[in-house]
């Protein structure tokens, strides 16, 4: 088979679970067994995904292309596959991770009813079917299907636990300011095919700063950065493998994806990319800070999750692609086993409050492990995945001049290592709570993924000049005064984390006093810039209504009323009475027959 | 007398019938008046078939004359159905048509 039928099964297996599960619902309403099918689909997947990248880079680095036509009348686009290292990688990222969320999903969503749970499996199959048509698309226009139908299944995900108010309000806000983010898409997309004619990655434009600019509209709402971050902690109602894996691991990094694919785009928008540089890296800061105050172990993960990719969106605007793209790949593996621990340490205590954790590393030994293996991979502690990525971030740029960006980020990095290392010590270390006296560990069901997960952690920090050599990038690790800094500062963060949140418990005091700056953050600025965006929302939505009602409806109401009134006055000509007829029909003849005469 | 005169009184019996159809109000009147038109057409047809060739137009007038015997019988049913309903045969009280 070639690299192209293996890439399609890839796409088409886990839409054809979706289709099964989802639309025989007897299927999907015995739960158990329709998990299973969505499990051996996502599994099929990510074999695919792993011959098409065995296929070797000898075949991936001139790129594989394979379309077909698609709403050829008047425009001449196409959907199918593009295979290249680029593509192939992130296919098998997001097919790996996708399979751990779902073995692991069939131990935490254990105790879910059956029906639920097959619609669970349903949504997490059409969403594997999402994202590979994102990862796989040959034009922008294939990438806006994918963008958008994975917004759609994010929404369905985050609000799984429909019945709960804050869940359904949650997912509703997630889909209103992704929607509003892609607008930019559209109009990018408009203005692109107006300028081109066609919706290539490689397009040539003298527009580029315009479209970019709008692309990058969209990638900030879909990757959460400052200011269009404000849905992505909310999302965390979904259940946790979700915020694994659409929310940490792959849907919230497909910005990140988008940009890297559309590179040739973005160099030539020197604009657009200093404005990511800058945007990024105050994202980075911002959520850094946040994540340091927040209760709620799922809450500081997300807040992470926003840091990190900014993180990656800073290295897309310093122009080092394979920086951005290297640090996608590492953390979606140590996020997602953040996510999946800090669920199984949930799952554990029921609770996802750090006080109602604390000393669960004796009760559950595997899952603390992995999670501090997670925790310290972010913190960028060497040779686990994030040191490499991260560190090449920095270099990144400071190599390209951007110091006040560099600032930030190392502040950061910082603030990582520290909100980690609180995490790790409130929820592992320290005295028990009430609900973690009776924890224990879960399933092997839940550990195989963990297990998997924290080998990629551990790991995946090696694959950079594998990599770098499918993508057609030069990459070695070598040691820079940067990147050692960056190292540096963030095992002082741990440090001070210890001697904050450790057995000392040296700065719980110091917490205590800055948890008021904490709420102001987090409410003061969040809060209030979600109302404020609400507010504009709602006035653009009034505008366009009046204009509705009064213009477009206006028009419909004034010809239907013009020919009521034309026909109220025509209705006088019928007297009723049959001589007033007969009247017309004979000055009709008489003027007919002057006409016919006088001719 | 030629063809002009018949022609002629044809003519004047027809603006009389005419005439009558559109101000009698009385519905036997306007019934009446119809015959009138008719017979203005039926004195045309007969005297172009007297002065031209052939007897055709004589047999229409006899054709004619048996329609407008059916048509009589049609519309005094209609006047008697009117007079049923409504008590009287005044045509421009009549207008349950009116739009």
């Amino acid at each position: 088979m070639t690299l192209v039928t293996w890439a399609l099964l890839s796409l088409f297996v886990p839409l054809g679970v979706a289709a099964l599960i989802g639309l025989v619902v007897p299927l999907r309403r015995t739960g158990r067994p329709a998990a299973l099918i969505s499990v051996a689909g996502a599994l099929v997947s990510l074999a695919s995904a792993g011959m098409v990248l065995a296929g070797g880079s000898a075949a991936l680095k001139p790129g594989v292309h394979a379309t077909v036509g698609w709403l050829t009348a008047g425009t001449a686009t196409a959907v199918g596959v593009h295979l290249d290292g680029t593509s192939a990688w992130m296919l098998l990222v997001v097919t790996l991770v996708a399979t751990c969320v779902q073995i692991y999903s069939l131990g935490y969503l254990h105790d879910e009813p059956p029906p639920a749970l097959g619609r669970y499996f349903t949504y997490q199959s059409l969403f594997l079917f999402a994202m590979n048509t994102l990862v796989l698309a040959p034009n922008l226009l294939q990438a806006f299907l994918g963008w958008e139908l994975v917004g759609l299944v994010s929404y369905l995900l985050i609000g799984f636990y429909f019945r709960k108010p804050s869940a359904a309000k949650a997912a509703v806000k997630a889909f209103w300011v992704t929607k509003f983010a892609d607008l930019g898409f559209l109009i990018g997309l408009v203005t692109l095919y107006a300028q081109t004619g066609g919706f290539e990655w490689t397009a040539v434009t003298p527009v580029a700063t315009f479209v970019t600019l709008m692309l990058f509209l969209a990638v900030m709402g879909k990757s959460a950065q400052f200011p269009l971050h404000i849905w992505l902690p909310d999302a965390m109602e979904g259940p946790t493998p979700v915020s694994a894996l659409l929310h940490a691991a792959t849907m919230v990094a497909a910005g990140v994806f988008l940009i890297v694919r559309a590179e040739p785009l973005f160099e030539q928008a020197a604009l657009t990319r200093e404005l990511m540089a800058y945007i990024g890296a105050f994202t980075a800061l911002f959520a850094a800070c946040v994540a340091v105050v927040q209760s709620d172990i799922k809450k500081v993960l997300a807040y992470s999750t926003c840091s990190q990719l900014g993180y990656m969106v800073a290295a897309l605007g310093a122009g080092d692609t394979f920086a951005g793209y290297f640090h996608l790949s590492t953390h979606a593996f140590f996020k997602a086993l953040l996510f999946l621990g800090a669920g199984s340490l949930i799952h554990a205590v029921h609770s996802n409050e750090l006080k109602d954790m604390g000393g669960l590393f004796k009760k559950m030994p595997f899952s603390g492990t992995v999670y501090i293996l997670g925790a310290l991979a972010l913190a960028g502690v060497p040779p686990l995945a994030g040191f490499f990525s991260k560190d090449l971030i920095l270099e990144a740029m400071h190599h390209h001049g951007l110091h006040v960006p560099l600032a930030a980020l190392a502040i950061a990095a910082f603030l990582t290592a520290f909100y980690m290392t609180r995490t790790v010590m409130l929820a592992l270390f320290g005295a028990p709570s009430q609900a973690a006296e009776h924890a224990h560990e879960p399933g092997i069901d839940m550990k195989l993924p963990l297990g998997v997960l924290a080998l990629l952690a551990v790991g995946a920090g090696f694959l950079g000049g594998p990599i770098a050599g499918l993508t057609g990038h030069d990459y070695a690790f070598h040691f820079t005064p940067v990147g050692g800094a960056g190292t540096a500062i963030g095992l002082v963060g741990i440090g001070t984390g210890y001697f904050m949140f450790g057995p000392a418990r040296g700065g719980a005091a110091i917490m205590r006093g800055f948890a008021p700056i904490g709420a102001f953050i987090r409410l003061g600025l969040t809060d209030r810039l979600a109302t404020v965006a609400y507010g504009v929302m709602l006035a653009i939505g009034a505008i366009i209504a009046w204009i509705d009602r009064y213009v477009i409806d206006g028009l419909m109401n004034w010809s239907g009323w013009i020919l009521l009134v034309l026909g109220r006055r025509l209705r006088a000509l019928q007297t009723g009475n049959v001589q007033d007829y007969v009247y017309a029909v004979a000055l009709a003849v008489v003027v007919f027959g002057a006409w016919g005469i006088l001719r | 007398m030629g063809l002009e005169s018949y022609v002629l009184i044809a003519g004047i019996l027809f603006c009389v019938g005419l005439y009558g159809i559109l101000t009698r109000r009385n519905a036997i009147g306007v019934l009446v008046s119809v015959e009138l038109l008719v017979n203005a057409a039926n004195i045309n047809l007969a005297a172009f078939a007297h002065f031209g060739r052939g007897l055709d137009g004589q047999v229409f007038v006899l054709f004619t004359t048996a329609l407008t015997v059916a048509e009589v019988v049609v519309g005094l049913a209609l006047v008697i159905l009117l007079f049923r309903r409504r008590k009287d045969i005044l045509l421009d009280l009549a207008n349950g048509l009116k739009g």
